[in-house]
């Protein structure tokens, strides 16, 4: 039997608590082997869940789940081999950190001198080699985390679900696991969903990055793409920032915005209709455009400092643009080139 | 602040102060202080043949009452602490704290019209004495560990085992049992506590032989002061003692599990 394309599958899954509209709605979504999808959204809009199902926790009233190629319904959690992370680490805390890695491994019927050997081993990989005969309690928050990142990996689990592993670490630490995260994932070549709801730690860590919104999923790319093709004015608010206007489209390359009109590339819409404007700062360009097209002067209202670029406002009659350059020189007038300009649907769904 | 403190600390230490000195007095009578030093009150307690049954009946009931506490106190809390809705907790919750609310006299009574019956012939019994301490008892030793249970995450922590591959009786045996057993110890603390100094309801229900060392002690204040002091000394002694070995027990019984990974 050849490798399943996805090594996780969901097939129209839905699931929401029990007299609530809360949890997720025909859910589509795969992972494939050796791939970090990151799963992200505001708080509440179902990505828990997601895993929940996934690990087994919940069952969906709706659709399929597929794990290694096979339905994983009435499989119970403990029979799914899925290395599971959670957002508290979940350590044992009668355990020393050896202990916890190696119950795992306990529990499948290992002897102690082999299981011990294995749980130092990846202790070790995590940078825990010194660390093996500490209780949870005398570990700091990042060390916890490596423990907890290797008792789930120690099992050779088909897959790894990390639940927002990061959020109860300071930055520095953050980033730090981001790499130390990627690293061990590549190492052990292993597919794993990571939800967030850091967009940065999103974009930065994951091979995909699927967004949801109110239990739906709104939008599955690659980290570049969803960055430079939004499907939404949500999706493009999310993830990095943006400027986003309402417009009004005038013509088949006009679209009018609080600040002014705008020349777009053709857009195919329909004169009249509303629009959500979206142009990332970097795509405000300084000076004045060739021909004048989208030209405007104003003035800078505040102007942030950060080493190899700045990020500035910059106010046209009232509406207050945000911009990146790395030219340090005075600003008196900004262009959009056409190129920059992206017209979204306002609200709702996913386009086609 | 600090003068409350002095003043709390010396109202309750002086009682116990006192008995310690008297249960040691030679002569204690028309004096602020007794006169003498012996150890005749305490030989006189050895000796008495009531006192001796009555400090063995008690710690025999304190020991049964821990073990069988914590044999069915151990899995019940888990239960009310796991129960799905939020109305069986709350439920659950009333009725273990019942016994508390509930003064020892009326239970006792209850204790005496049910089992004095000829179908349940049990009154005077040690057993009745047990049964009794431990609808006492149990209230405290749930409540410590259904509080433990939620400060530690419990559910948090199963779900981690759940995932890792551990069925239910792994998971009871290598994190719900090994992670309670501080909680166990101190409510083992309480209850082996409670038990020992026990009086209203085990002075109703308890039968001549079977009278458990409080009781017993009760007759002591109609005879010598010393007497009296030494035989209230040796039931201080044993509270703390008793104390200190459910401690040890609870210590004991989780280590056979705490030890292995």
């Amino acid at each position: 039997m050849s490798e399943p394309e996805y090594t996780i599958a969901l097939e129209g899954v839905t699931f929401t608590y029990p007299g609530t509209d809360i949890g997720v709605h025909d859910v589509t979504l795969g992972i494939r082997p050796g791939e970090l999808l990151a799963v992200i959204g505001p708080s509440g809009c179902g990505k828990s869940t997601l895993l929940k199902i996934i690990a087994g926790f919940v069952q969906p009233s709706h659709g399929r789940v597929i794990i290694g190629g096979k339905d994983a319904a009435g499989i119970p959690p403990r029979q799914r081999n899925i290395g599971i992370v959670f957002q508290t680490y979940t350590l044992f805390p009668h355990m020393t950190a050896w202990e916890n890695v190696a119950y795992p491994l306990k529990l499948r019927g290992q002897d102690q001198a082999s299981r011990r050997a294995k749980a130092v081993d990846i202790l070790g990989r995590v940078g825990l080699g010194t660390q093996t005969e500490k209780l949870p309690a005398q570990l700091s928050g990042g060390q916890q985390q490596r423990v907890a990142l290797a008792r789930a990996l120690v099992f050779d689990p088909q897959a790894l679900l990390l639940d927002e592993p990061l959020s109860a670490l300071d930055a520095a630490l953050r980033v730090e696991m981001r790499d130390e995260i990627r690293r061990l994932q590549r190492m052990h070549h292993i597919a794993t969903m990571h939800i967030t709801h850091d967009q940065e730690e999103a974009l930065s860590m994951a091979d995909r990055v699927a967004v949801m919104q109110n239990g739906r999923l709104v939008q599955v790319d690659r980290p570049r793409d969803i960055y430079a093709r939004p499907v939404n004015r949500e999706v493009a608010d999310f993830i990095g920032q943006a400027n986003l206007w309402t417009g009004h489209i005038t013509g088949p390359t006009n679209v009018d915005t609080p600040f002014g009109a705008l020349t777009t590339l053709p857009h195919g819409r329909n004169t009249g209709d509303t629009v959500a404007v979206l142009v990332r700062p970097e795509g405000l360009l300084l000076g004045r455009g060739p021909g004048g097209v989208n030209s405007f002067t104003g003035t800078v209202t505040r102007d942030r400092f950060l080493g190899s670029f700045r990020r500035f406002d910059f106010e046209i009659g009232g509406v207050t643009l945000l911009g990146e350059t790395g030219d340090m020189g005075e600003i008196a007038a900004i262009y959009i080139p056409p190129t920059s300009i992206q017209l979204l649907p306002e609200t709702g769904s996913a386009q086609s | 602040m600090a003068l409350a403190t002095v003043l709390y600390l010396i109202y309750l230490f002086t009682p116990i102060v006192l008995l310690f000195v008297g249960s040691f007095g030679h002569i204690w009578f028309n004096t602020l202080l007794p006169t003498g030093v012996t150890l005749e009150w305490y030989l006189q307690v050895a000796s008495d043949g009531s006192f001796r049954r009555a400090f063995w009946t008690s710690l025999q009931v304190c020991t049964l009452t821990c073990v069988i506490g914590a044999l069915i106190g151990t899995p019940l809390a888990y239960a009310i602490y796991r129960a799905a809705s939020q109305q069986v907790r709350a439920a659950a919750r009333v009725i273990y704290l019942l016994p508390i609310a509930v003064p020892p006299l009326v239970l006792a009574f209850g204790f005496i019209l049910v089992f004095s019956s000829d179908e349940l012939p049990f009154l005077g019994s040690l057993w009745i004495l047990v049964g009794g301490h431990l609808v006492l008892t149990l209230p405290y030793l749930l409540h410590t560990l259904i509080g433990d249970m939620r400060h530690l995450r419990l559910t948090e922590q199963e779900l981690a085992a759940e995932a890792l591959g551990a069925g239910f009786w792994q998971r009871f045996r290598d994190i719900v049992l090994p992670s309670l057993r501080h909680s166990l110890a101190s409510g083992l603390i309480t209850v082996a506590a409670l038990s020992i100094g026990e009086f209203q309801l085990s002075n109703l229900v308890a039968g001549f032989l079977t009278r458990p060392y409080p009781v017993v002690l009760l007759q002591a204040f109609y005879g010598a002061t010393g007497f009296a002091c030494a035989a209230t000394v040796v039931l201080l002694v044993l509270a703390l003692a008793a104390s200190a070995g459910g401690a040890l027990t609870a210590r004991g019984a989780q280590g056979v599990h705490g030890l292995s990974a």
